[in-house]
C-alpha cells in the first residue's frame, strides 16, 4: 500500500517547481525527486525570457521553427510568466519587468546583462557607461572585484567596508539582523555620496531584501541596486527557496540528494521510479510523470563516445551527430552545435518516438531550446513547466474520465 | 568521489556553518578540494574541519553525488588536535545516559547549580541552553520484556529508540509503543546500545565502531526473524542506514540498513492512508513543522507531514529552510556556542514569523534548541499525534489508558 502520488516530477528545477506549484495549486498531490540542488541556486535570479533583441514575446516569432516556445501559444507564454510573478509575490520576492521589453543589469564584470524579469532588489540597475554609480564594496569578499566595474563606468565612486573575511552569505544573513543594518547605514551616512545612484553586491539579506533595500532607499533618499555576484549567489538562492517554500505550502514531497537507479514500466506507463540508497531502496509511484533534469550542466543529459545518453528513462534523444562540427576555434562559444540536443516532443509535451503516455518532459533537456545562443533558459524553463503541468493535468483527467466510463459501463 | 566535484559552491550555499561563521572555509574547501592533499594515514592539519557540524545539507544538496560530509567527517576524525575534555565526554553520550539516568534526580539537580555550571563552562561544555533532564524511569526500565525476540503475529516491528528517548524521554517511546499496538503491530525493544553517531562527531572512530557492531549484532538476529527495524530518531536512522556502511564499513551493515525504516515512512507505506486517518481526531493549533537536516538528508521525503497535514483543525506551516544549529553535541561545546546560536537564531525568527504555537520535530537535539531560543513548546511528532488520537473521544481514550503491554493490540 505503497503512496502513489499524482505527479512526480523528476527534476527540482526552475521547470520541475514550477510545474510542482501549478499541479499542487490544482490540488494534485506531487513528488520532486532530486538528486541534487538546482542550477537556478547558483544563477543571478533574473528570469531571461529571450535575449535576442528589444521584445522577447515578439522575439519569439523570429525563433526558428523547431524552438520549443513555438510548442506554446503567445497567450500562454504572458499567463506562465504572470503566474510566476504572482507567485514570487506571494513568497515575498518580488519581481518586475514585463514581457514586452528587455532590459540591462549590471553584472561584477561592469557589463550588462539581457534579461527581462527582475527581482526587485535590482530594478534600478544600469550598465550604460556614461552612468554615475556609487559602488559599495566590503574589503575580505572574496567574489566581488568593484575594480571592473569601475573601469568601465569611469564616473563612478567607490567606498569599502572593512569587514574582515566575510562571504555573500554570511554578508546576507548580517544584513537580516537589525544592528549590522543599523550600522552599515551609519557608516554609509558618514560617507560623502555624490552619485544618484548606489550598487552593492547582492548581499541584502534573504527574505528581507525587498524590505532591506526600501529602508537603505528611504535613508540614503537614492535608489539603490544589487550586482548578483559570483555564486554563492544570494539572489539565486532566494529565488530557489522562494518556490520550493511555495511547493511546500503546496503538499509537495521532496526527495532529495538520490539519484534515479532504476525506472518501473508497464505496457505504455510509467509507474515508479526507484532511487539510489544504501539502505532500502526508495520507491516513488506515479500516475504521471514529469521529466525536467535540465541538459548537460543540469545532469539530464551526457555525451559518451557513442552518443548523447538521457540518463533517467534513456529516452532517444536528438544531438547534431556529425562530431566534427563539435569542434570549433572557440571555447563552446553560444553557437556551439551541442545546444541543440534533447528530447524531441509532441504537441502535449511527450516525447516523440516513444510509446509512454504518462510522461511529459520540460525545461532546458527539451530540444533546439539553445538556452544559451538565445538567453532563455529561465523563461523557457516556466513557460514549458507549466505547459507539461497542463497537459499533465489534462491526461489525469482524461484517463479519470475514462476509469469511470469503464466502471458505469 | 571527490572529483567529481565541478567546484559548482552549491555546497556552499546549502551550509549554515559557513554563512555565519567566517572561520570555516565551506564544505567544498574542507570537503574536496582539500581532499586532494590529504593522504592516507596522515593527520589532518586543518584546523578548520572541526566548524563543520555535520548536517550533511551540503551532501544532500550536492547534484553531482560528491559525500562532501562524509569526507569531511572521514578529515575531522583524523585531525591531530588532541581529544578535549568536552569531546570526550559527549563520545560517551550512552555511558552517560546510563549513569545518569541511575542517579537522575541528583543529576538533574547537579545540572540546574550556577557552580556545576560554571565548572561544566570551564570544562568546554556550554550551558547556554539548558540540558536535557534524566529519567529514572527510562524506556529500557519501562518496557517489559527488552529482548523478546518470539513475536507471533505476522505485524512485527523491533524499535530501535536511540538514547535521547530512552534516557531523556522515555514517555514518547512510550506513546509509540501505544500507538503502533493500536494500528496492529506487535512491538519489541531489541538490545541495543547508542547509534555511534555521538562518538563519530567527537572524532573517536575505534568507539564508533564498537557501537555499531554491537548495534549490528543485536539487530540482524530480528531481522533474520522477520521483524522491520523502526527507527524514531532521524540521526540515529541516518547513521544505521548509511555511516555504518560508508564511514564505519562494518559487516552486516547493508542487511541491517534494508530492513531499517523510519517510523512514519513504515506506517504510510504498510498501511493505507486512510487507517491512519480515520483514527485522527480534531487539534486546534497552530503548527510549525521544522525538517530536521537529517531527516532531509534521508531523502524519503517528509513522512510525517503526510500524517500532520491530515489531522482536522490543525494549522500547519513547514519549514525546512535552516538548520537548528546544535546538530547533536555541536552546539554543547563551548567551542560551537556561537556558531550554534546564530544559526538556530535564524531558523527561531522564522518559525516566530508563523506565530506558531507549538514546534513539531523528529529531532530531539532540533526541539531542544528551537524550544530554546524562541520560547514556544516544541514535541515530537508522537505527542501530536496522540492529541489527535484522544480527541477522537472516550472510548479510544479508555483503552489507552489501559493499554498496560506491547502485547495488546486494541481495535478501534
Amino acid at each position: 500500500m505503497e503512496i502513489v502520488y499524482d505527479v512526480v516530477i523528476i527534476g527540482g528545477g526552475m521547470a520541475g517547481l514550477t510545474a510542482a506549484i501549478r499541479l499542487g495549486q490544482a490540488g494534485l498531490r506531487v513528488a520532486i525527486v532530486s538528486r541534487g540542488d538546482p542550477i537556478v541556486c547558483l544563477s543571478t535570479g533574473c528570469i531571461d525570457v529571450l535575449a535576442s533583441g528589444e521584445n522577447p514575446l515578439e522575439g519569439v516569432e523570429k525563433l526558428p521553427e523547431n524552438h520549443p516556445y513555438h510548442l506554446v501559444d503567445r497567450e500562454f507564454i504572458k499567463e506562465a510568466l504572470n503566474h510566476f510573478l504572482s507567485v514570487v509575490k506571494e513568497e515575498g520576492l518580488p519581481y518586475d519587468g514585463t514581457w514586452e521589453k528587455n532590459r540591462k543589469v549590471l553584472t561584477p564584470l561592469g557589463v550588462g546583462k539581457t534579461t527581462c524579469l527582475v527581482p526587485e532588489t535590482m530594478v534600478a540597475s544600469t550598465a550604460d557607461g556614461e552612468a554615475r554609480l556609487h559602488v559599495i564594496s566590503f574589503a575580505g569578499l572574496k567574489d566581488f572585484y568593484p575594480g571592473y566595474i569601475l573601469a568601465r563606468m569611469p564616473a563612478s565612486d567607490l567606498s569599502v567596508l572593512e569587514m574582515g573575511r566575510v562571504s555573500t552569505m554570511s554578508l546576507a544573513s548580517r544584513f537580516e539582523t537589525e544592528e549590522f543594518l543599523d550600522f552599515f547605514l551609519s557608516w554609509l551616512k558618514s560617507t560623502d555620496i555624490k552619485a544618484d545612484l548606489i550598487a552593492l553586491p547582492a548581499v541584502l539579506g534573504w527574505q528581507k531584501a525587498p524590505a532591506i533595500k526600501d529602508r537603505l532607499e528611504d535613508e540614503l533618499r537614492r535608489p539603490v541596486f544589487e550586482i548578483p555576484t559570483l555564486p554563492p549567489s544570494v539572489p539565486g538562492i532566494r529565488l530557489h527557496r522562494a518556490l520550493v517554500r511555495k511547493a511546500l505550502r503546496l503538499g509537495t514531497q521532496f526527495y532529495r540528494g538520490r539519484p534515479i537507479s532504476t525506472v518501473e514500466k508497464a505496457a505504455q506507463l510509467v509507474e515508479a521510479v526507484t532511487l539510489e540508497s544504501p539502505g532500502r531502496p526508495i520507491r516513488v509511484n506515479g500516475r504521471a510523470f514529469i521529466l525536467a533534469t535540465g541538459s548537460f550542466v543540469g545532469g539530464g543529459l551526457i555525451s559518451h563516445r557513442s552518443g548523447v545518453e538521457e540518463v533517467v528513462f534513456h529516452l532517444p534523444v536528438s544531438y547534431p551527430v556529425d562530431r566534427m562540427n563539435w569542434f570549433g576555434e572557440k571555447f563552446l562559444p553560444p553557437e556551439h552545435p551541442i545546444e541543440e540536443a534533447g528530447i524531441l516532443v509532441d504537441g502535449e509535451f511527450r516525447p516523440k518516438n516513444t510509446d509512454l503516455e504518462n510522461l511529459f518532459v520540460a525545461g532546458s533537456i527539451l530540444a533546439h531550446s539553445r538556452v544559451l545562443r538565445y538567453g532563455c533558459g529561465h523563461g523557457l524553463a516556466i513557460v514549458t513547466g507549466e505547459a507539461a503541468a497542463s497537459s499533465c493535468l489534462r491526461y489525469l483527467k482524461w484517463q479519470a474520465e475514462g476509469d469511470t466510463c469503464s466502471k458505469t459501463a | 568521489m571527490f572529483q567529481n566535484c565541478i567546484r559548482c559552491t552549491v555546497c556552499v550555499e546549502n551550509c549554515p556553518v559557513f554563512a555565519v561563521n567566517p572561520l570555516f572555509p565551506g564544505p567544498k574547501q574542507a570537503g574536496p578540494d582539500a581532499q586532494r592533499f590529504r593522504l592516507d594515514g596522515e593527520a589532518v592539519v586543518d584546523d578548520w574541519v572541526k566548524y563543520c557540524c555535520q548536517c550533511r545539507r551540503c551532501q544532500t544538496a550536492c547534484p553531482y553525488g560528491v559525500p562532501c560530509a562524509d569526507i569531511i567527517l572521514r578529515a575531522q576524525m583524523k585531525h591531530e588536535e588532541v581529544k578535549s575534555f568536552s569531546r570526550q565526554m559527549f563520545a560517551r553520550v550512552h555511558t552517560l545516559g546510563r549513569i545518569s539516568s541511575s542517579l537522575a534526580p541528583l543529576v538533574n539537580f547537579l545540572m540546574r547549580r550556577e557552580r556545576v555550571k560554571s565548572l561544566m563552562r570551564k570544562l568546554g561544555v556550554s550551558t547556554s541552553i539548558p540540558f536535557p533532564s534524566y529519567r529514572f524511569r527510562t524506556l529500557e526500565r519501562s518496557w517489559k520484556n527488552v529482548g523478546l525476540l518470539t513475536g507471533r503475529k505476522e505485524k512485527k516491528v523491533a524499535l530501535f529508540h536511540g538514547c535521547f528517548m530512552n534516557f531523556n524521554q522515555p514517555e514518547i517511546g512510550r506513546k509509540i509503543r501505544n500507538l503502533l499496538s493500536i494500528l496492529g503491530y506487535e512491538v519489541t525493544i531489541p538490545p541495543q546500545t547508542c547509534c555511534g553517531l555521538p562518538a563519530l562527531g567527537n572524532y573517536d572512530e575505534e568507539r564508533a565502531r564498537k557501537y555499531a557492531q554491537k548495534n549490528l549484532d543485536c539487530l540482524i538476529p530480528y531481522v533474520d526473524a522477520g521483524y522491520d527495524i523502526l527507527y524514531t530518531c532521524t540521526s540515529c536512522g541516518l547513521t544505521i542506514t548509511h555511516d555504518y556502511q560508508k564511514i564505519l564499513q562494518v559487516s552486516g551493515g547493508k542487511k541491517v540498513a534494508e530492513n531499517t525504516y523510519y517510523l512514519y515512512d513504515y506506517l504510510l507505506n504498510t498501511l493505507s492512508k486512510e487507517a491512519i486517518t480515520s483514527l485522527l481526531g480534531e487539534v486546534d493549533l497552530k503548527v510549525t513543522y521544522h525538517i530536521p537536516c537529517h531527516l532531509k538528508a534521508l531523502g524519503i521525503g517528509y513522512p510525517f507531514r503526510e500524517i500532520l497535514a491530515s489531522i482536522p483543525g490543525l494549522d500547519l506551516s513547514i519549514q525546512d529552510e535552516y538548520c537548528c544549529g546544535l546538530a547533536g553535541s555541536y552546539g554543547f561545546k563551548r567551542e560551537n556556542e556561537e556558531t550554534a546560536r546564530l544559526i538556530g537564531e535564524k531558523a527561531a525568527r522564522r518559525i516566530e514569523e508563523t506565530q506558531a504555537n507549538v514546534i513539531v520535530s523528529d529531532c530531539g537535539a532540533c526541539r531542544m534548541q528551537l524550544s530554546h531560543l524562541t520560547g514556544c513548546e516544541a514535541v515530537d511528532p508522537a505527542d501530536i499525534l496522540e492529541k489527535s488520537l484522544l480527541a477522537r473521544g472516550m472510548k479510544l481514550k479508555l483503552s489507552y489508558f489501559f493499554l498496560g503491554s506491547h502485547r495488546v493490540g486494541i481495535s478501534v
